[in-house]
């Protein structure tokens, strides 16, 4: 019944992921999220069910098409230090907005998201871990250290998003890395 | 104005004062597994509602009753959209709500948390 959808659904849900990035989730209205997505109320509501329907599938298209990625190039990474030390500069860090807002703002609200979150930083911790020369993602967990950078990347992303550019992960990583006296 | 509760595995909407004539409906009980979710949606007011069978359409005062869009059959209880509260069904008789409530934010909160905690199926 009805007319066909006339939009891409993964378009729409990019353009979703790029305003829950930028905004609070109580600051995107559904009004702006049909002016754009260019979806028609009645579609986005037949094919989302609601805006938290939406901002999910947002929040996991983000999860796996940004936040992956940036786990698994550290993974991948010949000089894994390097591109860790780079991401704690703040290279790619922007690719982490709708994790961190999603971090402060909505996990405490909803055990969906928080559920999305925890994964997604144990993933971030696993490939901090493993730059690191620790064994996670082998069966061992995350060493604190790990969890202390991915908590410095996002926390220096924060301040990064005020205005100001922030060198202070990788000065901190420098510092960490100096041969003990 | 509608009442919206949720009583066991059902979400209850209860329709208000004179409004009841006007929907020609008093009560909607729908199981929450058919329910897909709620949102606070003041915009909606501005949108074209289709065609009203049956129910009152007096733009701009009143939308209430059932209205046929896209093939779609909405049921509306509105006066004030700033206080609008859209809830999505599935396998029911109206494909949504649109409903007015006193409190936009609670209801949308209530009917998604009892729609999100985990269920055996």
């Amino acid at each position: 019944m009805g007319r066909p959808r006339s939009f891409d659904e993964t378009e729409a849900i990019v353009a979703a992921a790029g305003l829950f990035a930028g905004r609070a989730y109580d600051g995107v209205s559904v009004d702006d999220l049909v002016a754009h997505l260019g979806v028609h109320r009645n579609s986005l509501y037949k094919v989302f069910g609601s805006k938290r329907g939406l901002y999910l599938a947002a929040l996991r298209w983000h999860l796996a098409q940004r936040v992956r990625p940036l786990a698994d190039r550290l993974r991948a990474a010949a000089d894994p230090a390097r591109v860790l030390r780079d991401l704690l500069a703040g290279d790619g860090a922007g690719d982490l907005d709708l994790l961190l807002l999603a971090t402060v703002e909505r996990a405490p609200q909803d055990p969906e998201v928080a559920r999305e979150v925890a994964d997604a930083l144990r993933d971030l911790d696993e490939a901090v871990d493993l730059a690191l020369g620790g064994t996670a993602g082998r069966g061992g967990a995350p060493s604190p250290l790990a969890q202390a950078f991915t908590a410095t990347i996002l926390g220096a992303r924060l301040r990064t998003r005020t205005g100001a550019a922030t060198a202070s992960g990788a000065v901190l990583f420098d510092r960490m890395r100096q041969p003990e006296h | 104005m509608a009442q919206v509760s949720i009583s066991g595995d059902t979400l209850v909407v209860e329709i208000e004062g004179l409004n009841k004539l006007w929907a020609l409906k008093s009560r909607l009980e729908i199981p929450l597994r058919n329910v897909r979710g709620a949102t606070v949606d003041p915009g909606i007011g501005r949108e074209p509602k289709g065609i009203r069978a049956p129910g009152a359409h007096v733009p701009g005062i009143i939308t209430a009753g059932t209205f046929h869009v896209d093939g779609e059959r909405i049921f509306w209880d509105v006066r004030d959209p700033a206080k609008a509260v859209v809830i999505e069904l599935r396998d029911e008789r109206y494909a949504r709500l649109v409903v007015q409530v006193t409190d936009p934010r609670a209801t949308t909160d209530l009917v998604e948390r009892a729609i999100a905690r985990p269920r055996t199926e």
